[in-house]
């Protein structure tokens, strides 16, 4: 199972998870099991506009099934919960962490977008 | 002849220069003297000219609607959206319409023709007069983020290419896209700004957009003027540009502001002041034309 996790630095395993989703700097795609992982830039970092839409679609067309990041605004959880997308919130930490914290099944899955638009390009 | 009032930062006062200077020239010019308002997310000089807005136009875009019974997910639309106003997601196209530029390439790069487009009221137009003076004004509607469309129809309703009437447009603040296509084919820039060192940072970047994207002769109005005029004046001189009025910080003018007065109604000898700054604008327009 994929799992795609927003980052704030590109640190690998140790790399701090992002609380915004579509302006993040970098993705991390690890395998759940494996825990064989790529960190990516993030193609949207820089959007004018739609950052959360290009973000989760990027997500999405890297065919990750579940999303891991602080806050998720309301157009990218349409896109992700439209590509059934499971989207858990993190609570800060390594990117290791949260995939433990995930993985010991504590963290929140986001059921409804938990922040407004526009939430992250301050 | 069309002058363009901007500011770059907001609240500095270029209604109340644009208003009080349509309204004082079109007393005195010859030809009919039109005010515009092109602040089309806040348009508020009507506030102080109170206009009869009789004739009324909308403005409509082209938004693409998606048949879903012909779309195959394929997600070219998606690429060719710089946007992002659209995603492909569990075999469906998803539209964001708040971000739709109403641009029309996914509905031309759509390979199983599953995209068509729909007309959508997007703005209105209004236009009137109050006393002598013409008044034109666009109004964005609510929940749409891209103004120039409507500031575009609006010049294209008023503005004839060619004319020998005054059009004064009142720029929105800041210095992209909207107060781009203001000053797109203007005359005259008119940079309307205060002692302060938000107005000045900000007028530097009007100031630029202007140098690199226009080259109209311009010219600075320091509003709120006092004891920190240095400010503007040293960046007026390095820039060569001429600081043609300021009008005073003053209690008493700030309270007819704030009741929707115009200034030259409560400080007549203004009157004077704004057809000097007129003559100041035709003199450097004729300047920057030899």
């Amino acid at each position: 199972m994929k799992i795609a996790i927003s980052l704030e630095e590109d640190k690998g395993l140790d790399s701090p998870a992002s609380s915004v989703f579509g302006r993040c700097p970098f993705f991390m795609l690890i395998d759940a099991d494996s825990k064989k992982y790529e960190i990516h830039e993030n193609p949207a970092r820089q959007a004018t506009g739609g950052a959360g839409i290009q973000a989760a679609q990027w997500v999405l067309d890297q065919g990750a099934e579940i999303v891991i990041s602080g806050n998720l605004g309301p157009k990218a959880f349409s896109v992700l919960s439209a590509g059934q997308i499971g989207a858990y919130q993190h609570t800060g930490g390594i990117a290791e962490a949260v995939l433990q914290a995930f993985q010991d099944d504590v963290l929140t899955c986001l059921l409804a977008p938990n922040v407004d638009a526009h939430s992250g390009t301050a | 002849m069309v002058i363009t009032i901007a500011s770059g930062k907001g609240g500095t006062g270029k209604t109340t220069v644009a208003a009080n200077l349509a309204h004082t020239v079109a007393h005195k010019n010859a030809g009919t003297t039109w005010l515009v308002d092109c602040d089309v997310e806040a348009p508020n000089a009507a506030l102080f000219l109170n206009p009869d807005l009789v004739e009324k136009k909308t403005v409509e875009r082209q938004l693409p609607v998606i048949h879903q019974d012909k779309c195959t997910a394929c997600g070219e639309c998606v690429r060719a959206c710089e946007y992002n106003a659209l995603a492909v997601a569990g075999g469906k196209v998803l539209f964001f319409k708040e971000l739709c530029h109403a641009c029309g390439s996914c509905a031309l790069v759509c390979p199983q023709g599953a995209i068509t487009e729909k007309a959508e009221q997007v703005g209105m137009l209004e236009q009137g007069s109050s006393g002598d003076l013409r008044f034109a004004q666009g109004t964005l509607e609510v929940g749409f983020s891209s103004p120039t469309p409507v500031i575009r129809a609006l010049k294209k309703w008023v503005v004839p290419e060619k004319n020998t009437n005054t059009f004064i447009l009142d720029a929105s603040p800041g210095a992209s896209c909207p107060v781009v296509e203001t000053l797109r084919g203007s005359d005259f820039a008119l940079f309307v700004t205060e002692p302060t060192p938000f107005g000045l940072h900000d007028l530097k970047v009007v100031v630029e957009l202007n140098k690199k994207e226009f080259k109209l002769p311009a010219g600075i109005v320091i509003n709120k003027s006092g004891k920190n005029d240095r400010l503007i004046e040293d960046f007026a001189a390095e820039q060569e540009l001429p600081v043609l009025m300021r009008v005073p910080l003053s209690r008493h003018l700030a309270e007819a502001y704030s009741s929707g007065i115009l200034l030259v109604d409560v400080e007549p000898a203004l009157k004077e002041e704004f057809l000097g700054l007129f003559a100041g604008i035709q003199d450097c327009i004729n300047k920057g034309t030899v």
